[in-house]
């Protein structure tokens, strides 16, 4: 693109008319990065996993059989069996359902923390700005993991305590990034001719300035999910998340190091899983970022 | 320069004043009776009053707040709950064998990013960009705690080379020593490896389409003067500010890695007090992390400003 192309091309972007285009644009862009579309494809299918588990598990993850203790795989046992006799493939299969329950609702919250926190300080300035910069410099101290374990500490191990305190633990990061972009955006041409034409804090916020950063905060997040996903499998690794017999990656890595010598396949699949998902997770992320944010990297 | 300094360092007091604020009120929110821990199974109702009264429990919150911050500016972190040692004594035991290792993963990483990510930049879109950016990509992506778990699968379980787990003091015998440290190092220091990586890559791209990459282009210096005479060194400045930023990260790194490899170093100090519910010792493990954190980037902030002189206010640098 020249520079004499860009200025009417981005005038059109607004118009309705253009929308298939910039499908069709994404279309052309995505099969420039095969591995993004890998990555994404692969997210989808541990999607499916986690919603269709019942289905595809095959097994009851919970069913202990004290005639199958830590059988190497099998047919009937694809990934082997572990220390109760539980099926390890079911067991993976239904633990996708509590690292994407973990990874996605950790940013969400963070998100719904961060943006707002973000958003007024950026746009007052002031006082208000200081105090909640001041706040997030503090929060920030804290080592993301030793804040999520104080977190948990405090309110008790379990999935949904892990998630909060992942959530929290990620939120800081929202309220920087987000301050940082309205401050670019709010000193916009359009941002200050909406305000000359008469519109409120509240409709120059929701209206002018958060669509506009809306794309950096998406890319934010395919980056932190898939660190979310892997802080609560340390939590649960740790003791702290997920308690046994749910299912959970971490727990079952947790397990699996008692029994490295005689049963390692126990620590090839959770560990595995959780590599393969946060690694879509950040190929894709790498594919998003491009197609959203046209700065060259 | 000396009003950027004296606002950097203003700005690092009040986040040591939060800090200490958040710890105290947190370690207060943890259910349970620290009178009734400390005074242990069968105490009576009297006992616990005593406790109460002789540690000063019954006082105003506030009041016992700045006691605690009065006595821990003079370097009194009260004492464990469980090993009566002084916290002090136990941080100065720990925190050696923690810094050994995060200077260990520290090497590692800086041995791979900074070359793989030079060259990385020096040699875009080629097959040698593709592979340090894919290895990137993998380091970011792996959890560490499994790496762990496949290194001592792989090198102590399979082929017997290196100990799975515990802990040489290095001045008892070096190598016993590194040979314990090196699989925890490698761990701690891949991850790291990844971010640096890819900040040098980033950074070098921007340096190297500078004017003055041009201009000694153009006097007609050779390409390897211009990367490492000027791209080099000044394409590094961004990456001592990550650097700072990641020291949180390897702390974090640091308690999963010791915990598998059973090194008794602070991250392992942490998970046990956890555990054993020693509120004191999380108290002061917590406050000690975190104070750490925010001196270790007000050095990092003014280093960098000394560094270069453009960046003085604003904290552009700082990147989330």
């Amino acid at each position: 693109m020249s520079p004499s192309t860009t200025a009417p091309s981005a005038l059109l972007a607004r118009a309705p008319s253009t929308e298939p285009s910039r499908v069709a644009r994404a279309w052309r862009q995505a099969r420039h990065r095969p591995a993004s579309v890998v990555g994404a494809v692969i997210v989808l299918l541990f999607v499916v996993a986690a919603i269709g588990a019942p289905w595809i598990a095959g097994a009851d993850p919970m069913q202990t059989d004290w005639k199958l203790v830590r059988k190497a795989p099998t047919l009937a046992h694809p990934f082997g069996t572990d220390d109760l006799g539980r099926d390890t493939f079911a067991r993976v299969v239904w633990g996708t359902r509590i690292s994407m329950q973990a990874g996605v609702f950790s940013i969400l919250l963070a998100i719904a923390v961060g943006v707002p926190l973000g958003l007024v300080a950026g746009f007052y300035r002031g006082v208000l700005d200081q105090t909640i910069m001041r706040l997030t410099d503090a929060w920030l101290a804290f080592p993301f993991l030793i804040l999520a374990i104080g977190l948990v500490t405090i309110m008790g191990p379990s999935l949904t305590n892990a998630t909060v305190a992942i959530g929290l633990g990620a939120t800081p990061t929202y309220i920087r990034l987000t301050r940082g972009l309205v401050l670019a955006t709010a000193a916009e041409d359009y941002v200050q001719g909406a305000r000359a034409l008469g519109a409120g804090d509240l409709r120059l916020m929701s209206r002018h300035v958060l669509p506009n950063i809306v794309s950096s905060l998406l890319v934010q997040a395919t980056i932190s999910i898939p660190i979310a996903i892997i802080a609560e499998a340390v939590l649960s690794f740790l003791g702290l998340g997920v308690q046994p017999p749910a299912p959970s990656w971490g727990t079952m890595l947790n397990t699996a190091q008692q029994f490295l010598e005689t049963a390692p396949w126990m620590a090839w699949w959770p560990g595995l899983a959780i590599f393969s998902l946060a690694l879509s997770f950040n190929l894709a992320g790498d594919g998003l970022r491009d197609l959203l944010d046209p700065r060259d990297y | 320069m000396f009003d950027f300094l004296v606002q950097r360092a203003a700005i690092s007091v009040v986040t040591l004043f939060v800090i200490s604020m958040v710890v105290f009120t947190g370690v207060r929110m943890i259910p349970g009776d620290p009178a009734r821990v400390l005074a242990g199974t069968d105490a009576d109702a009297a006992g616990i009053d005593a406790i109460r009264e002789k540690y000063g429990l019954n006082d105003p919150i506030p009041i016992q707040y700045l006691r605690w911050v009065g006595l821990a500016l003079r370097g009194d972190l009260g004492h464990s709950i469980r090993t009566r040692e002084s916290m002090i004594h136990t941080v100065a035991t720990k925190l050696p064998i923690t810094i050994e290792l995060a200077f260990l993963a520290l090497v590692i990483a800086v041995g791979i990013a900074i070359p793989a990510g030079v060259l990385a930049a020096v040699r875009r879109n080629t097959l040698w960009d593709m592979l340090a950016s894919g290895a990137s990509l993998g380091g970011v992506s792996i959890p560490n705690f499994w790496l762990g778990i496949m290194l001592i699968l792989f090198f102590s379980v399979q082929l017997g080379w290196l100990p799975a787990s515990g802990f040489v003091p290095i001045w008892e015998s070096p190598l016993d020593n590194l040979r314990r440290m090196v699989m925890p190092a490698f761990v701690l220091g891949t991850a790291l490896a990844a971010v640096l990586m890819r900040q040098t890559r980033n950074s070098m791209i921007e340096v190297m389409s500078a004017d003055y990459i041009r201009t000694a282009y153009s006097k007609g210096l050779a390409s390897r003067a211009v990367v490492f005479r000027h791209a080099i060194r000044n394409s590094l400045i961004p990456v001592v500010t990550i650097l700072g930023l990641q020291m949180g990260a390897l702390l974090s790194g640091a308690v999963v890695t010791e915990q598998i490899f059973v090194v008794p170093g602070f991250g392992r100090l942490i998970v046990e007090s956890v555990f054993t519910r020693d509120y004191p010792l999380v108290q002061g493990v917590v406050l000690i992390t975190a104070s750490s954190y925010v001196l270790i980037n007000l050095l990092v902030d003014v280093s960098y400003s000394l560094l270069n002189p453009r960046i003085r206010i604003g904290g552009a640098a700082r990147e989330s």
